[in-house]
């Protein structure tokens, strides 16, 4: 394992027969497991090439039962690590030797839908997609769609500020929630914010969201619900110029439109997602856009019709428009098995996850091919185009001695790229440990101690998820320190008016 | 007392470490267009930022523009309306309502975070702010988020500084996402409608897929006073009920006519275009029927943030008890009300019909003892005001940045 993990507190270990029985007298029955076999389940989640048994599993079933956990584990010196479904590509929910696992999996229950506010308030451990489908009937949705919609959880996905194809029109998680119940580390219970549009105070429902599982356990969260829009359409765009592809996206948002999604594939994935699902992708072009237009259908005709004309502009090669839901079903089919498809052309995969500015995108696909050479590496790449968000999926096999090594290396220096381009290390996946390391890339020291000591203010004692997105642990009485600006004494020479 | 025009970040640095060392306070300020905001500061010197005013980048196709935090509001509109592109959440002028001159910086309008009636549909100032440079009150410069939309990398502390009225870091530098201006804008108006069944007839539209991306209502308390703005629409001293629907002209006309079918229910909807809409949502935007210079002008005026759906039985209610005005936006999710002169500007009534809600309540405008007597911002839940302090001071332990701003006597 290439990521170093907080040193174990061997005192902690030494007690956990002790941690484990306190535990159970929190949340009796099944709810605490501490058998290596039962718990193998929660030894890494989506990023599986890290893997670490924890020290208990604990499933609470209410918000009391957590509250006295994590004040049990603050005042025993306990780390926690909470959990949604493990979904997580960054290594978010990667267990602690001697941490507390905190599932989040018993919290699913909807607990209440508010048409005439358009709210659903719901528990964390509800996935994605159930929020959507118990609204469905009235016509509503929840716009975050990650890929993984269909199994990870809400509360993860605040934990992320998760995205999907969608967010480029209806925003990323942290756009579409408008409050939360939360359990500081002390065991206190907050509620922030609630079904009007804005906070009071400070806006602390935005900092907790994205905030990987470091501030507080999630219990109950209100989330907004949208209607869904009244028909979609989607042109499928082949380029033999992978310029020309990205120049035809830049056009099409100068032209003022904003589509529901706009996606982008390079060749090795267009064939690996061809060979998978057969959804019809031109093999002979560099680069194929998926263009998805939603609203009312006179607009979404309308718009076809301009985007159509911007992509012959850019010099397409192929243009094929659905007509039907199961056309346009079938355009994304392709992209969405994007994954699973590379998964079988290669053993193993790494999934990238960094962020450029739309017009560095014909470079940045450049340099990924002299680090592919440079690594020999084989890389496929899909993109969400209208964003930025780019996902080189590296080929590599991990029974060959030195390919993981060698991936890890080639994904590092694709996201030093982003960062150089004017881009960010990730756009959805989060940095957990994966980027984490990687975090001077993007900031500076003095950037990174202001992002602590905010944690601190949250959990002063830095028992909560620790080892996660920041490279070097602080101590908060450190971090608070002011340090003396010798010589300072006096306001600096400035116009006074 | 001082006041200190820096020119640069670093001027920046020197004089909050300077406000550490000495222990003297500062009030941060661009054009001071919204002092008359929060409560009087205990402050010695006033750092003020408006000789930042450079547009450092601006990049129409990314969608982005970079600008310091002087920078003034005015100009900046200009420089992307000539691109056709806007702030998609409306921030409003406060400069009607304020009776102040008509300036602001961007820095201002972040750190107020005051989102006009769009924010329904695109968010508010806080989504919109992707990037920032700022100095904490540690005398330190930081940066936080970047240039692009899709950003996970690190805690989101743009969202705290949005809103965070100059209590946290003084930004210097900010990057702001765009958006395309819609090509047509229609506006469905219903008359007659009492607060109750204005709330039902927003509730109904913004419950539709026609895509509203305004809902007000104007009691016609609100239409009759005299109102800049309204034009024609005053004239008839009804209440007004307004819908605005933008995007591309056959969509924008199409959900109009869809919409107005939806609402029949509620009366016969007439319609309005592009300009004459335009001058009605800047009028509803900057609140104008209770503009500083109008009828009202004398008035306290709070600013309400509810539940949609609960708008009308609160504004009612505290109208009546009151004698007062309100004005609804957001659907009924923002109550603006303008309330008979009093020492307290009725800060129990405000508070308790906000409460029980779970709205929250800002004196956007009184006189400064008025301020003195009151809470200007929601008082919140004991863990969530002790939570919201450890963060204040995690960025600023001296207290040095505005002090005093947001509570009455909190910080000594």
């Amino acid at each position: 394992m290439a990521i170093m993990m907080p040193a174990s507190d061997q005192a902690v270990l030494a007690r956990r027969a002790e941690i484990v029985a306190a535990l159970r007298a929190i949340v009796p029955g099944e709810g605490v497991i501490d058998t290596p076999a039962e718990m193998r389940a929660y030894e890494s989640d989506g990023l599986t090439a890290y893997r670490q048994p924890p020290m208990v599993v604990v499933l609470p079933e209410t918000t009391e039962q957590i509250s006295l956990i994590l004040k049990y584990c603050a005042g025993q010196n306990v780390k926690v690590v909470p959990r949604g479904s493990g979904t997580s590509l960054s290594g978010g929910a990667l267990p602690l030797e001697d941490g507390v696992l905190l599932g989040l999996g018993k919290f699913k229950r909807i607990r209440e839908i508010d048409f005439d506010n358009r709210v659903v308030v719901t528990e964390p451990g509800v996935t994605n997609l159930a929020i959507s489908q118990a609204v469905a009937h009235a016509g509503f949705y929840y716009a975050p769609d990650p890929s993984s919609q269909i199994a990870c959880s809400i509360g993860g996905n605040v934990a992320e500020n998760s995205g999907g194809v969608h967010c480029l029109k209806y925003g990323m998680t942290t756009n579409n929630v408008l409050g939360c119940e939360i359990v500081l580390m002390s065991g206190e219970i907050l509620r922030i914010g609630g079904k009007g549009c804005e906070n009071a105070g400070y806006d602390l429902m935005g900092v907790i969201t994205g905030s990987e599982g470091l501030l507080g356990v999630i219990t109950e969260i209100t989330v907004r619900i949208l209607q869904k829009p009244e028909t979609a359409r989607a042109l499928m765009v082949g380029f033999a110029e992978v310029e020309a592809a990205g120049e035809c996206v830049a056009r099409i948002i100068g032209a003022g439109i904003i589509p529901g999604g706009m996606e982008m594939m390079d060749k090795p994935a267009i064939h690996a997602a061809e060979a998978f699902v057969h959804a019809g992708y031109p093999l002979d072009v560099e680069a194929l856009l998926i263009i998805e237009l939603d609203g009312p259908k006179i607009e979404v005709d309308e718009l076809i019709t301009r985007v159509e004309a911007i992509a012959n502009g850019c010099g397409s090669t192929t243009c094929q428009i659905s007509t039907s839901e199961a056309e346009r079903n079938l355009f994304w089919a392709g992209r969405k098995a994007a994954f699973p498809a590379v998964g079988r052309i290669s053993p193993d995969y790494l999934c990238m996850d960094g962020t450029i500015p739309r017009g560095a995108l014909p470079k940045a696909l450049a340099r990924i091919r002299e680090l592919g050479e440079k690594y020999q590496l084989g890389c496929a790449n899909v993109f969400h185009a209208g964003d930025g968000n780019l996902h080189p999926l590296i080929l590599y096999d991990a029974n060959k001695p030195g390919e993981i090594e060698r991936a890890e290396a080639f994904g590092a220096d694709i996201l030093r790229a982003c960062v150089e381009f004017g881009g960010v290390l990730t756009g959805e996946h989060g940095v957990g440990i994966e980027k984490r390391d990687l975090m001077p890339e993007m900031f500076s020291e003095i950037d990174l101690n202001q992002q602590q000591r905010l944690k601190c203010a949250f959990d002063s004692q830095g028992l909560l998820n620790p080892g996660k997105v920041f490279p070097t642990l602080h101590r908060c009485a450190e971090l608070g320190r002011m340090h003396v600006h010798a010589g300072k004494l006096a306001f600096p020479d400035l116009p006074r008016f | 007392m001082d006041t200190l025009k820096v020119r640069d970040a670093k001027d920046v640095e020197e004089v909050v470490r300077a406000a550490i060392a000495n222990e003297q306070p500062l009030e941060i300020i661009g054009h001071g267009s919204k002092r008359g905001i929060g409560h009087a500061m205990a402050t010695n010197a006033v750092l003020d930022l408006s000789a930042l005013n450079a547009v450092t980048a601006y990049e129409p196709n990314e969608l982005i523009v970079t600008l310091q935090a002087g920078a003034p509001v005015a100009d900046v509109l200009s420089l992307i309306d000539a691109k056709n592109q806007q702030f998609a959440f409306e921030p409003m002028d406060t400069a009607p309502l304020l009776g102040t001159p008509a300036l602001g910086t961007i820095g201002g309008m972040i750190a107020a975070g005051l989102a006009g009636p769009r924010r329904i549909r695109a968010g508010g100032a806080r989504d919109h702010l992707l990037g920032a440079h700022a100095v904490s009150g540690f005398g330190d410069s930081f940066k936080t988020g970047g240039k692009v939309v899709k950003n996970v990398t690190g805690y989101d502390l743009c969202k705290l500084l949005a809103g965070s009225w100059g209590t946290l870091s003084v930004m210097t530098e900010v990057t702001l996402k765009v958006m395309p201006k819609p090509e047509a804008e229609r506006t469905l108006l219903l008359r007659g409608l009492d607060d109750a069944a204005a709330n039902k007839a927003m509730t109904a539209a913004l419950g539709s897929p026609f895509d509203v991306s305004g809902a007000a209502h104007l009691p016609y308390q609100a239409v009759r006073a005299g109102t800049d703005g309204l034009g024609d629409l005053a004239g008839q001293s009804e209440a007004l009920t307004v819908l605005r629907l933008e995007g591309i002209t056959a969509s924008a006309a199409h959900r109009a006519n869809s919409l107005r079918e939806l609402l029949a229910p509620f009366g016969a909807a007439t319609l309005i275009d592009d300009a004459a809409s335009a001058a009605l949502w800047a009028t509803i935007r900057d609140v104008l029927p209770f503009a500083a210079g109008g009828a009202l002008g004398a008035r306290p005026v709070w600013r309400i943030v509810c539940p949609p759906a609960s708008g009308a039985a609160l504004g009612t209610r505290l109208a009546q008890e009151t004698g007062g005005d309100v004005i609804y936006d957001w659907g009924g999710g923002l109550i603006w009300a303008a309330l008979p002169p009093k020492d307290d500007a009725h800060e129990p009534a405000v508070r308790m019909r906000a409460n029980a809600v779970g709205g929250h309540a800002t004196l956007i405008r009184a006189a400064e003892d008025v301020r003195r007597n009151v809470d200007v911002f929601h008082p919140q839940a004991s863990g969530v005001a002790a939570l919201s302090e450890r963060v204040r001071a995690s960025f600023d332990p001296k207290a040095v940045l505005n002090r005093g701003r947001l509570s009455r006597g909190a910080v000594a």
